[in-house]
Formats: structure tokens, sequence, C-alpha cells
């Protein structure tokens, strides 16, 4: 990108202030009638792996895409380090997202899908090779995805992710698909990648593998928040997470 | 920008879907060509006019190719969900819509380049294997091969701006299909009621461009400055519906 200075990036004092590598503020989405996202506020503090939980239709995915700018917000706003996500000099670069397991295009290459991107970003072609290397996929880049199973193309997606090396990884629903040694996997690819100061935003409805991955969770349901804190804070008193999640989203309905 | 129009050119370059299409359109104008060089009387492919038709079945398949590619290149991208990941590296939508219009304006000019010369050389080599006499001369072949070039380009950026507002792939081509091979006939033709205005639809415009039909249709320049200004507004529009609407 030649132009660095965007409209909209003009130093804005109230996001100054704000550390936290994910600011979401009184975020709503409306789609007609039904409000998936209903007055939310939460924030993320770097260097933890934050589990998004909610039941589906909580409003999750909806969440994601507004934080992405895949989507606008109907009132509120969600920041990515205090921005806007696309008011962000080099997105790619600070913040690696995967929202479906299988955006890709069937007939491509593994590694031309990461190529194309690469390209977009400026992002040297060696960090392809690094990112395949990384996820595992070294012998199978070469082939089409549509040759790929499901625990593959996760892992395609999150090789997508993590090309420019990215602060924020934020993840919906990582391990659909993954059978238990790839689960494993990414819980421990997860830890290294946070224990290096960097921060993980995660939704799931697998309440066991999140319990075993995350340091704080953000419950939702209904678009609104039911609690939110450390997962051993909540999580007490010997009481699973499971029991807390269902106690909080058996509540209102 | 420079990066964006990588990525997209080898994004087309990266899956067979753009050299399936050219093979595709390879395919029909040979049969076309030959059907109306072998099929029609001797006594009608002695007329110019008919002649010009024959050879321009070229500009008329390089237009159609050309507008799929354009918007396969975006529809593509939404039906199997590489947009949102897309995106995610170019949040500002309505480049990543400017970089598809660009990458495929030149593919469409070389769609509409080759369309153009192979069936000028396969009309002509059906005419003169039938011995009848080739009416028309280098600058009718020039206008008809440029015409078909720049016809096809401005066709693919069409494409692309259809495909980004409609945004769902089936009715995308086949509504492009449609229009070109069908309706603007109806419309244009004696059963509309549009007459003389059917000369300014953009399938006619096209047509005009490799000189066809120079009674009904406007001159080439003339209808080359009106195809630009279509493009220019599919473009336009896509690129801003693109900017403004939620990505699913």
């Amino acid at each position: 990108m030649t132009r660095h200075i965007d409209e909209g990036e003009q130093p804005n004092t109230a996001a100054a202030d704000v550390t936290g590598a994910v600011t979401i503020r009184s975020l709503t989405k409306r789609f007609g009638e039904l409000v998936a996202v209903d007055d939310l506020t939460f924030s993320l503090q770097q260097g933890t792996i934050t589990g998004f939980l909610g039941p589906n239709g909580a409003g999750k995915t909806t969440t994601l895409r507004l934080l992405l700018g895949l989507a606008e917000p109907t009132a509120g706003e969600a920041l990515v380090f205090g921005r806007r996500y696309r008011d962000l000099d080099e997105p790619a670069r600070r913040v690696g997202a995967v929202l479906e397991s299988s955006d890709f295009h069937p007939g491509r290459s593994g590694r031309d899908h990461l190529r194309a991107l690469a390209l977009a970003a400026e992002i040297p072609q060696g960090r392809v090779e690094e990112v395949l290397e990384l996820v595992e996929l070294e012998t199978a880049a070469g082939r089409r995805v549509r040759t790929y199973s499901l625990g593959m193309r996760q892992r395609l997606g999150l090789a997508a992710a993590l090309l420019g090396d990215p602060e924020l990884l934020v993840l919906d629903e990582p391990a659909n698909g993954l059978d238990p040694a790839g689960v494993r996997w990414l819980r421990r690819f997860l830890r290294r990648f946070a224990e290096r100061g960097r921060t993980v935003l995660l939704s799931s409805h697998m309440l066991a593998e999140a319990a075993q991955t995350v340091d704080e969770v953000v419950i939702i349901d209904h678009g609104r928040r039911l609690a939110s804190g450390r997962l051993d804070e909540l999580a007490e008193g010997g009481r699973t997470l499971e029991d807390v999640f269902l106690e909080l989203t058996g509540a209102l309905s | 920008m420079r990066a964006l129009l990588r990525s997209e050119l080898f994004k087309q370059r990266s899956t067979r879907t753009t050299l399936g299409l050219f093979a595709a359109m390879i395919g029909l104008i040979l049969l076309a060509v030959l059907l109306h060089g072998f099929g029609l009387s001797a006594a009608s492919l002695g007329d110019p006019d008919v002649q010009l038709m024959v050879l321009g079945r070229g500009e008329f398949l390089g237009v159609l190719f050309a507008a799929l590619l354009g918007a396969l290149s975006i529809t593509a991208e939404i039906r199997h969900g590489t947009i949102r990941p897309t995106f995610l590296f170019t949040p500002r939508r309505a480049r990543v819509v400017r970089a598809k219009v660009l990458v495929s304006v030149v593919i469409g000019a070389g769609f509409g380049l080759v369309a153009g010369a192979v069936a000028v050389t396969a009309g002509t080599a059906a005419l003169r294997a039938r011995g009848i006499d080739v009416q028309l001369d280098r600058g009718d072949h020039t206008l008809l091969v440029a015409g078909s070039a720049a016809a096809a380009a401005l066709w693919a950026a069409i494409g692309v701006g259809v495909g980004a507002l409609v945004r769902n792939q089936v009715p995308t081509l086949i509504g492009l299909c449609a229009w070109l091979l069908f309706v603007e006939g109806l419309l244009a033709g004696d059963v509309g009621s549009l007459g003389d205005v059917g000369r300014f639809l953009p399938g006619s415009a096209a047509a005009a461009m490799s000189g066809q039909d120079p009674g009904t249709l406007l001159a080439p320049a003339l209808g080359l400055a009106l195809l630009a200004a279509y493009a220019a507004v599919a473009a336009l529009a896509g690129a801003f519906a693109t900017s403004q609407r939620d990505v699913g």
C-alpha cells in the first residue's frame, strides 16, 4: 500500500489510552427485527487466550465479523488495538483471523491460496513456506484444496491467519473437525502463541475443550454478555465451566 | 494497488477457470464461424454484411466469455468464501473490486483479441475454401480484431460490476448469458418496441465496435465511448455496493 494516511486515521484521543488488543463497547447489531448483538461490552488484555462462549445463535460469529470489519455495527464500536479494523495500516500483520473452515477455492492448491493472500499484503513468499511448515502442511501444499480433510482445511485457514505474523488471533470454532491429535496440537500451538505476549480470541461451544485451552472467558447468549473473567475464578468451588455455562444460559431460556 | 493487482492476477492464474473459459470460447467460435461459413448459401455469403457478421462471431463470443470471466472473479470468491480472507487482508473493499476490474479488463482484452483473430482467420479460410470472394479488406479485419478486444475488455468490467452487485454466482452468470444471447436481441429486434433505441444497448454497442451492421448500429468510436460509459457505471456501482454492504 502506498497510502499510509487514510481518512479516518486521524489521531483519536479516545482511542489513545486503549491498550487492550480488543475493545468492544456497547456493540449492537440488528438484522431487521432480530437483535444479533445487544449492547455487548468486553475487552481483552494482551497475552491471554480468551474463550468467547455461547450457544449456537448467541451472536458470537456476528460479533467477530463486526470486530473484523466485515459487517457494520448498528450501534457501538468494536476496536482492535484501539482502532477500527479497516483503519489499521497493515491489518494482516497485526490481526490474523479464521471465520470459516472452508473458505478456499477447491481447485486452487493450499500453497497458491496462501500466495494470493501474501501478494495482497506484500508479505514475502518465503513466509508462505514458513507457515506451511508451522501447520505441518508442507507435503500437501501442492495439492488442490478439494482433496483436503476438514482438519487440513482448518490448518490451512490457520496458516493464512499466521501469514502476517500477527499479534492477535481471532478464531471462530477452530477445533471443529479436528481429531484428538489435532485438538491437542492446536491447544499447544495457541499456548505457545500466547506465551510470547500475543493474544487469542476464540469462539467455541465445545466447553470441555475450551476449558483446557483458555485463560479467560466471555459468555454470551442472545447477543448479551452473561459473564466474563478468569476461567479459574468463574469455575470455582468444584464447578466445571459446563456447570457455569448451562446455569447462565439456561436462566435466560 | 500494485500488490492487489498482483494478487488478483495470481488468483486468475492459479485455478483452471480462466483456461477452461478460454478453451470453451475458442471451441464455440470455431463451431459458430464454421457452421455459418459452410452452412449458409454461397449467395448470401457473398454479401459483405453477412461476411462481417460471420467473422464477427469472434467479438460476440469474446464479449460473452470476458463478461463471464469478470463476473466469476468476484462471484467465485463469494461462492467459495475466499472473499472473507480477501477482505480481511484488504479491508478497504472497494479497492479489491477496482483491482478485479483492472485485471479482468486486461485478461478480457486478451480473450477478445484472440477471439477476433480466430474468427477472422477461420471465417476467411471457410469462405476461400468455398471459392467465395472475400469482400472485407485489411481495415475491416483490423476493426474486427481490435473492436473485439476493446469490447471484451469493457464487458469484463461490466461482468465484475454485475457480479459485485448481484453476488450470487448462478443468477449472475445466467443473467449475463441471457442478456447477451437473448434479451437484448428481443428488445432491439422486430418484436421489441425499442427499435432505434436498441443500438444504444451495451451488447449492440459492443457489436458496433467491431464494425458490425454499419447501417443500423453506431459508428465504432461511438460504440466504444458508450460501452466505456456502461463499464464505468457498472464497475463504480459494484465497488460502491461492496464497500457499503456487510460481507456474508
